[in-house]
C-alpha cells in the first residue's frame, strides 16, 4: 500500500503563493459609480499563446536610488518594494487609468476591473486575475478580450548592492484588431508610458530616484491565425458600443420609469 | 532557499529527455534555454520535461516554460511532460498551458506517444 508522502514546507508555500484554478472568472469588486464592469465575468484567461500577434517579452526597470519605507525611513529592501507595491498598486497607476479589486491588497487568485484609457482616448474595460504572489514577485494573466493575451510579473530584487524594481510582461495582442494598432505603434506606445509611469510612481512612494529602461525582445514573429476569432471578445469594441449607446440607455430607464 | 535549476539532457531514439532538478524561477533561464539548445541537436520529434525532481516553480518560472512552447511551436517540436505533482499540474491548468502540453505518468508511456 502506497502513501502519499507530506508536502514539503516549499510546496506549501507554492500553495499559498499560487491562485487556484479557476474556469471562468468572476468578478467580486464593489465597481463604484461611473465605473465599467464590462468583458471580465465569465471570460477566460489567456496566456501567450493563446493571442493573435507576434509574442514579445516586454522588460521595464528602475534602478532605485536611496529608496526608503515611506513609515519608518529605514533603507527598503526588495520585500519592503513589492509590500508597499502590493498595498497601494492602483494608487501607481497612471491619472485616468483605475484598478477595481475585491480586497486592499494584491492576493493570489482575486480578479480586478480595469478601467482604461485605450487607443484614441476611449474608455475600455477589462481585467485581470492575479495568479502568482510571493514577497517578491507578483503576477497577473490577462482574459479573453484584454488588449494582451500574456503574463506580467512585478518584481524587486538586489544586484550587487543596488534595489531595482521591474515589470516583465510576456504578451502577444490578443486579436486582428489590437494587432493593427500595436503595428501603428498606438497600442506598443501606450503600454511603455504605461508602466513607465508607474514605475516612476514607485519610486517617488520611495523617496527614490531612477531612470526606467526597456528591454525588448520578439520570442515568436509570427501571426497565430488560429487564434483570429478572439476579435469577437474585443474589449475595445465592447467597451466601445457601450459608450456609444449609454444615451439610449439612461432614455430605457426614464421610460420604464427606474432610477 | 532557491536551488540553481540543473538541466541534464538525454537523448532518446523519438524524443530528447530534459531531466529538471531545482527550482525553475527566473534565475533559470540561461540553464533551461541551454538544455533545450542541446536537446535539439538531434532534431527530435519531440522534447520531454521531467519535473520529477523540481522543487518549486514561480511565475517567473511558467514564463520561462511558455517560451519554450512558443520556440517549440516554431519549429514543429511536441513538447511533453512527466513527473509532474498534482500541485504543478495545478499550476499549469491556472496558467492554461496544459491546453499546450501534454501531461503523462512515467517516462515510458511519454516516449511511447512522443513518434
Amino acid at each position: 500500500m502506497s502513501s502519499t508522502p507530506p508536502p514539503s514546507e516549499k510546496q506549501k508555500s507554492s500553495e499559498q503563493a499560487w491562485a487556484k484554478p479557476s474556469d471562468r472568472l468572476n468578478v467580486e469588486a464593489n465597481m463604484p459609480a461611473g465605473s465599467m464592469n464590462l468583458n471580465v465575468q465569465g471570460r477566460q484567461l489567456n496566456n501567450p499563446l493563446q493571442g493573435f500577434g507576434q509574442m514579445w517579452q516586454k522588460t521595464y526597470r528602475i534602478k532605485l536610488i536611496a529608496p526608503r519605507v515611506p513609515a519608518t525611513g529605514k533603507a527598503a529592501t526588495p520585500q519592503d518594494i513589492i509590500a508597499g507595491w502590493k498595498a497601494n498598486f492602483p494608487k501607481f497607476w497612471p491619472r485616468g487609468n483605475n484598478f477595481y479589486a475585491p480586497l486592499t491588497e494584491i492576493q493570489p487568485g482575486e480578479v480586478a476591473v480595469l478601467n482604461l484609457k485605450g487607443p484614441g482616448g476611449m474608455p475600455l474595460s477589462t481585467g485581470v486575475r492575479v495568479i502568482y504572489v510571493d514577497d517578491e514577485q507578483f503576477s497577473f494573466m490577462t482574459p479573453q478580450g484584454h488588449m494582451f493575451a500574456g503574463m506580467i510579473t512585478f518584481s524587486s530584487e538586489q544586484e550587487a548592492g543596488e534595489v531595482y524594481a521591474q515589470v516583465q510582461a510576456l504578451i502577444r495582442a490578443s486579436d486582428p484588431a489590437y494587432e493593427a494598432f500595436f503595428k501603428l505603434g498606438i497600442i506598443g506606445k501606450m503600454e511603455d508610458e504605461f508602466w513607465t509611469a508607474t514605475l516612476n510612481n514607485l519610486a517617488s512612494y520611495y523617496g527614490a530616484s531612477g531612470q526606467v529602461e526597456l528591454k525588448t525582445q520578439c520570442v515568436d514573429p509570427r501571426w497565430n491565425w488560429g487564434a483570429a476569432k478572439n476579435i469577437w471578445h474585443n474589449a475595445a469594441m465592447w467597451s466601445g458600443i457601450y459608450t456609444v449607446t449609454t444615451p439610449l440607455r439612461w432614455i430605457g430607464k426614464k421610460v420604464s420609469g427606474k432610477k | 532557499m532557491a536551488a540553481p535549476l540543473e538541466a541534464t539532457v538525454r537523448q532518446q531514439p523519438n524524443a530528447a529527455v530534459i531531466d529538471l532538478k531545482g527550482d525553475i524561477d527566473g534565475a533559470a533561464e540561461d540553464a533551461l534555454q541551454k538544455a533545450y539548445g542541446d536537446a535539439l541537436a538531434n532534431k527530435p520529434r519531440a522534447v520531454l520535461l521531467n519535473f520529477a525532481n523540481v522543487g518549486y516553480i514561480n511565475s517567473k518560472g511558467i514564463a520561462l516554460i511558455v517560451m519554450l512552447l512558443a520556440q517549440a511551436r516554431k519549429s514543429g517540436t511536441r513538447l511533453l511532460t512527466t513527473g509532474l505533482s498534482p500541485h504543478y499540474v495545478e499550476i499549469f491548468n491556472i496558467t492554461r498551458l496544459s491546453d499546450f502540453m501534454k501531461f503523462y505518468p512515467d517516462e515510458q508511456s511519454a516516449l511511447a506517444n512522443s513518434g
